[in-house]
Order: C-alpha cells, then sequence, then structure tokens
C-alpha cells in the first residue's frame, strides 16, 4: 500500500473569539480526508466553508484542536511533512521590499536550495509564471495578479512532491489561468499531488480528480469527479414525433417531464426509462428527433448541496 | 540550518537597509556628531566631559531606538500582514526563524554601531580629545545593552502587537536603568509589600546600569577586564533568557 499523501483524522478547529475567549467558532469539525499520491485534489465549499482553515492545519500554522494529519506519513507540520509540500496562501504578502526575483530565491534558501542549483530552480519558477521580465521590481509595484505568480513561482521551488495551493487563480487574468492549470496538470505529469482550495468551478471540472465538498466546517461530499456527477441520477431528454402524448405518457415512469410542442413530445426522463421508452414509441411508428443525456454540472452539483444546507456561510458560533 | 539561518538574518539587514528609518537614524547621527562640536565650543572647562557625554548619550539613545523599533516592528509586522504564511511553512524549525530575526536586528544595531563608534572617535580627536580605553569600553560594551533589548523587543512580538511591543521594550530600557536604584529605594522601605515589589522588578527588569559604562566613560574611569566580563555574562543570560522565551512562545502560537 502506498503511503497516502494527505491523511487527515478527525481534524478539527475551533477558533476561540472574543474578549474573555468565550465565543467560538467550528471552522472544522471531524474532517477524514486521503488524498493519494498524484491526484489532483479540489476542495470546495461556500465562503468560511474551513478551506483555508484545512490547509492551514496541514502545514500547522494552526494547531488542531483534535484529530491530526499527515502529510506523506510524517505529522503535519513536523519538518520532514514541511519539506514536501510548496504552498501558496490565500492572499499571499510577500515582503514588499524586495523585487519579485530576491523573494523567489530567499524562499529557495528556506527550502535549502543553494549555490547553482539555487539559482536554476528560481529561474526556472520565474519563468514558469512567466515572472522572468519583471522579476527585479520591487514586489510593493506588483498588481495582485504579480504578487500571486511570484508567490506561485516560490511554491514550484525545489520540486515539493506535494502542492497545497490556497485559491491560486484569484487575480489571474484568463490567460494567467489557463496557463495556471496547465501549470498544475504539468505537475501531476512529474508526479506530483496537488490539494487546492478554488470558487473557480470551471477549473475544478478541468483539471481535478477528485473533489470534497465542505460546508460549515463539515465534509459533505466527496469522491471521484466523474462519480459525484453521475452518482446524481442521470437524466436524458428525447423528442419524439409521430406518436401522441398519451401514449408516451403511459410509456414512461411517473417523474418524467413531459411537454408538448407543435406535435412533439419533449421528455425529460432517467437514463434508464428513456431507453425503454425509445425502443417501445419506435415500435408504435414514433420517430425519435433528438436524444440529449443531460449532464449535471459541478456547479448544479455544488448548488444543490448548498441549498440542502441552511445558513451555509461561516462555521458553527457557539 | 546554518544557510537558512543567514537567509533570515541577511534578510532582516536588507530590509532595515531599505527602511526609511534606518537612513533616517543614520543622517540624524552625523548631524547630531557634528552639532556636538559646535556646542562644545562655548563650554570650556568641562569640555572634554560635556563632548564624551553627550556624544555617548546621542549614540545610545539613537541605537536604542533603533534596536526596539527594528527587533519589535520587522517581525510582528510579517505576522499581522501574514508574510509569515510564506516563511514558517518551508522546511526550517519556528526556533531557527526566530533567532535568524534577531540576528538580523543584532547585525543592523551592530553595524550602525560600528559606524557611529568610528565617528565618535574620530570627532574626539577633531576636537583637539584622545580616546581613552574608558572610552571605548564603553562603546563596545554598548552592544551588550543593545542585545538585552533586541532579545526582549523579539519576544514581545512573537505574541504582542507592534505598538504594545515598543512600548514594552522601551519601557525595560528606561526601567532598566533604574531597577538598582529602586531595588535600593525599596529594600529601604519599611513596609515589606513594597520591599517585595522591589524584589520582583528587580528580578524581572534587567539591570542596564550594571551593563552600561558610559558615566565612566565620562570620567575617564577605565574598568577591570573582570568587570567587563562579568557585566557582559550578566548581559548573555538575559539575551540566552529571552530567546528562549521567545522560540517556545513562537512554537507555540497559531499564525491565524
Ligand atoms: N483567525 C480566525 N479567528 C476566528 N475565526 C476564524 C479565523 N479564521 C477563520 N475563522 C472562521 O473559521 C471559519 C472557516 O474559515 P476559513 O478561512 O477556513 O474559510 P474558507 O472556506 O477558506 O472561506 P473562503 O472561501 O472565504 O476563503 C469561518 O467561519 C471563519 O469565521
Ligand atoms: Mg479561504
Amino acid at each position: 500500500m502506498t503511503t497516502a499523501a494527505i491523511q487527515t483524522i478527525g481534524l478539527s478547529k475551533t477558533y476561540t473569539l472574543g474578549f474573555l475567549m468565550n465565543r467560538r467558532v467550528k471552522a472544522l469539525q471531524s474532517l477524514d480526508l486521503t488524498v493519494q499520491p498524484g491526484q489532483i485534489y479540489g476542495v470546495l465549499g461556500p465562503n468560511g466553508a474551513g478551506k483555508s482553515t484545512t490547509l492551514k492545519l496541514l502545514l500547522a500554522l494552526v494547531k488542531p484542536t483534535s484529530g491530526r494529519a499527515l502529510i506523506f506519513g510524517h505529522p503535519a507540520g513536523s519538518k520532514a511533512g514541511r519539506a514536501e509540500v510548496g504552498f501558496l496562501p490565500e492572499n499571499p504578502a510577500p515582503h514588499d521590499y524586495l523585487t519579485g526575483r530576491e523573494f523567489v530565491r530567499m524562499c529557495g534558501q528556506l527550502r535549502g536550495l543553494s549555490g547553482v542549483e539555487l539559482d536554476r530552480e528560481v529561474d526556472q519558477a520565474l519563468a514558469r509564471v512567466e515572472m522572468t521580465r519583471t522579476a527585479g521590481l520591487a514586489i510593493r509595484r506588483y498588481s495582485k495578479g504579480m504578487v500571486q505568480r511570484v508567490s506561485l513561482a516560490q511554491s514550484l521551488l525545489g520540486k515539493p512532491r506535494l502542492l497545497i495551493l490556497d485559491e491560486p487563480s484569484s487575480g489571474l487574468d484568463p490567460v494567467g489561468r489557463r496557463q495556471f492549470r496547465d501549470l498544475v496538470l504539468e505537475e501531476k505529469a512529474r508526479g506530483a499531488t496537488v490539494m487546492l482550495c478554488t470558487h473557480i468551478i470551471p477549473d475544478v471540472e478541468a483539471i481535478c480528480d477528485r473533489v470534497a465538498v465542505l460546508v460549515g466546517g463539515r465534509l459533505v461530499k466527496e469522491g471521484p469527479l466523474s462519480e459525484l456527477l453521475v452518482s446524481e441520477a442521470a437524466e436524458v431528454e428525447l423528442t419524439l414525433e409521430g406518436v401522441d402524448a398519451e401514449a408516451v405518457r403511459a410509456a414512461c415512469p411517473a417523474q418524467a417531464h413531459l411537454t408538448t410542442a407543435a406535435g412533439r413530445v419533449l421528455v425529460r426522463t432517467s437514463a434508464e426509462s428513456g431507453t425503454a421508452l425509445v425502443g417501445a414509441m419506435l415500435q408504435r411508428g414514433g420517430r425519435l428527433v433528438s436524444y440529449t443525456p443531460v449532464k449535471h454540472s459541478l456547479e448544479q452539483l455544488f448548488l444543490s448541496t448548498l441549498e440542502s444546507e441552511r445558513g451555509a456561510v461561516g462555521g458553527d458560533l457557539t | 540550518m546554518i544557510g537558512q539561518l543567514a537567509a533570515i538574518a541577511w534578510n532582516g539587514f536588507r530590509e532595515a537597509r531599505r527602511n526609511r528609518v534606518t537612513i533616517v537614524v543614520a543622517i540624524f547621527a552625523v548631524v547630531l556628531m557634528l552639532a556636538t562640536a559646535l556646542i562644545t565650543e562655548l563650554t570650556v572647562t568641562t569640555f572634554r566631559r560635556v563632548v564624551i557625554d553627550f556624544g555617548l548619550g546621542s549614540m545610545t539613545l539613537l541605537l536604542v531606538v533603533l534596536a526596539v523599533f527594528l527587533s519589535t516592528g520587522q517581525l510582528s509586522k510579517e505576522i499581522d500582514r501574514r508574510t509569515i504564511f510564506l516563511l514558517v511553512t518551508k522546511p526550517i524549525g519556528r526556533g531557527t526563524f526566530v533567532v535568524g530575526r534577531l540576528l538580523g536586528t543584532i547585525l543592523t544595531v551592530s553595524v550602525l554601531q560600528a559606524a557611529m563608534g568610528a565617528l565618535f572617535f574620530i570627532e574626539l580627536g577633531l576636537v583637539g580629545e584622545s580616546v581613552g580605553a574608558a572610552q571605548v569600553q564603553a562603546v563596545a560594551m554598548l552592544t551588550f545593552e543593545l542585545m538585552i533589548l533586541a532579545s526582549i523587543g523579539t519576544l514581545m512580538a512573537t505574541f504582542a502587537e507592534t505598538l504594545t511591543s515598543v512600548m514594552v521594550t522601551g519601557s525595560v530600557f528606561l526601567a532598566g536603568h533604574l531597577s538598582s536604584d529602586l531595588y535600593l529605594m525599596a529594600s529601604k522601605a519599611k513596609a515589606p509589600a513594597i520591599k517585595l515589589a522591589g524584589q520582583v522588578a528587580y528580578w524581572l527588569i534587567p539591570n542596564l546600569s550594571r551593563v552600561s559604562f558610559r558615566s565612566q566613560a565620562t570620567y575617564d574611569q577605565v574598568s577591570s577586564g573582570e568587570t567587563l566580563l562579568s557585566a557582559a555574562g550578566y548581559a548573555l543570560v538575559w539575551v540566552a533568557f529571552s530567546t528562549c522565551a521567545a522560540v517556545i512562545v513562537f512554537q507555540r502560537r497559531d499564525f491565524k
């Protein structure tokens, strides 16, 4: 059995607030997750769902209230654990008095790189985020997207086995977003595991192998992207001609949705009953005009998940 | 680990160098030193004493201000702005990070101290006063006083906000020069509560007059090697103590 890239066991974080430390926010409640090596893992959820908290726990920026997390078998926050991770925090704030290159270089030194290897890694990382030309400018003079890019560059240094990225494409222009997706896929091809939080669902659909949906600090859905999308009963939409609506109604299940227009019958029903229906109607001399599988987009899945949770924004307050 | 330590320390030095405050302090030092030469034209009898006192005093004040602001400001700004997220998530011990930060402050302050010391000696020469062992001792021992303040500033910055840290560390400097007087006064007091308070303060606040040799320099009193060594030892114990505390606090804290 291979060691999981990330494993969390009953991981929880409660923040105490207020002058008397008497208010609590349950930012994350008993999270159990396993991320296998080589996957691109998406963490989704509304604002305040506990996504960033989860990532911070994985890097021991905050300590868990209970539970624990392992990075390639090392306790999260141990030096060995951190050595495996390239981390991009949410709204990164690199030192603004440094130039982009100086900052990335210093990060390389903190990763333990030196000499020729350091120079090469820094150059490569800057080139991969297209910041070579502006690397000599003070970060104070950077735009938001440029700051995001150099911060992403520093996470790539030293070819870590695991990338943990919190809202990586925030502030990037459309071209930058596409480049970012390609970059993540390149990292995957190199054998790296990637965990990313994002609100940009098309990104997730495009690159993630598996997703977890957090709402209010609780894990509400988890699985391979392909399964999550079909697990919501797949439906088809079909249009028939040359048969009357009554006959169609009689031949399909009660939940099916029928519309008649211009002598055609539009049916929306589950995939299996759709196939049976087509067979029956063709026998009766009907014609099939169109047949479209209705694919659930991740967005629909996400929205329907949220609808079932009330007061989705933020963790539980007590 | 040495490479990481050096990277953090060097970065602190670079930050200070690019910070306008440091440049302002440096310019201010030059102006003050030059001004001394003018003012002392007026006094005649105590000429030497005034030049030394004023030169050492202004140098100390500027460097103390710098040590307090750099040790507290740089680290708490990193924590405040969450730059720290990008740093302590690297495979570097949090202890290494804090010590690197402290070394950066000490490095910066020492470089300026060396420059100001040289300026001070040159100025003495220019106004026709000799530089004796007592003056050299005072300038050298100032390093230890600054190290104590920098380590306490760093300790404060690991958990408190910038303003609090600056105020507390600044107060330590003031109280540190009074602490032995306070102790003496308190020990003569009748009420046991005051006696106790004096003792507590004596142990909680570093006795900075013990590591300061400015008045000796003013009166050209050369201190023995033994005295200097015990003062340095006392200072290093304080530095070690505050640094350990800073490391422990920093290792335990959450970065939200
Ligand atoms: N420093 C903090 N102190 C107190 N509560 C906090 C702190 N940081 C986060 N929280 C709370 O923890 C919960 C989860 O926050 P978190 O930052 O993990 O959300 P998120 O999923 O990353 O949201 P977003 O999509 O907005 O980035 C929220 O309810 C928030 O109020
Ligand atoms: Mg977040």
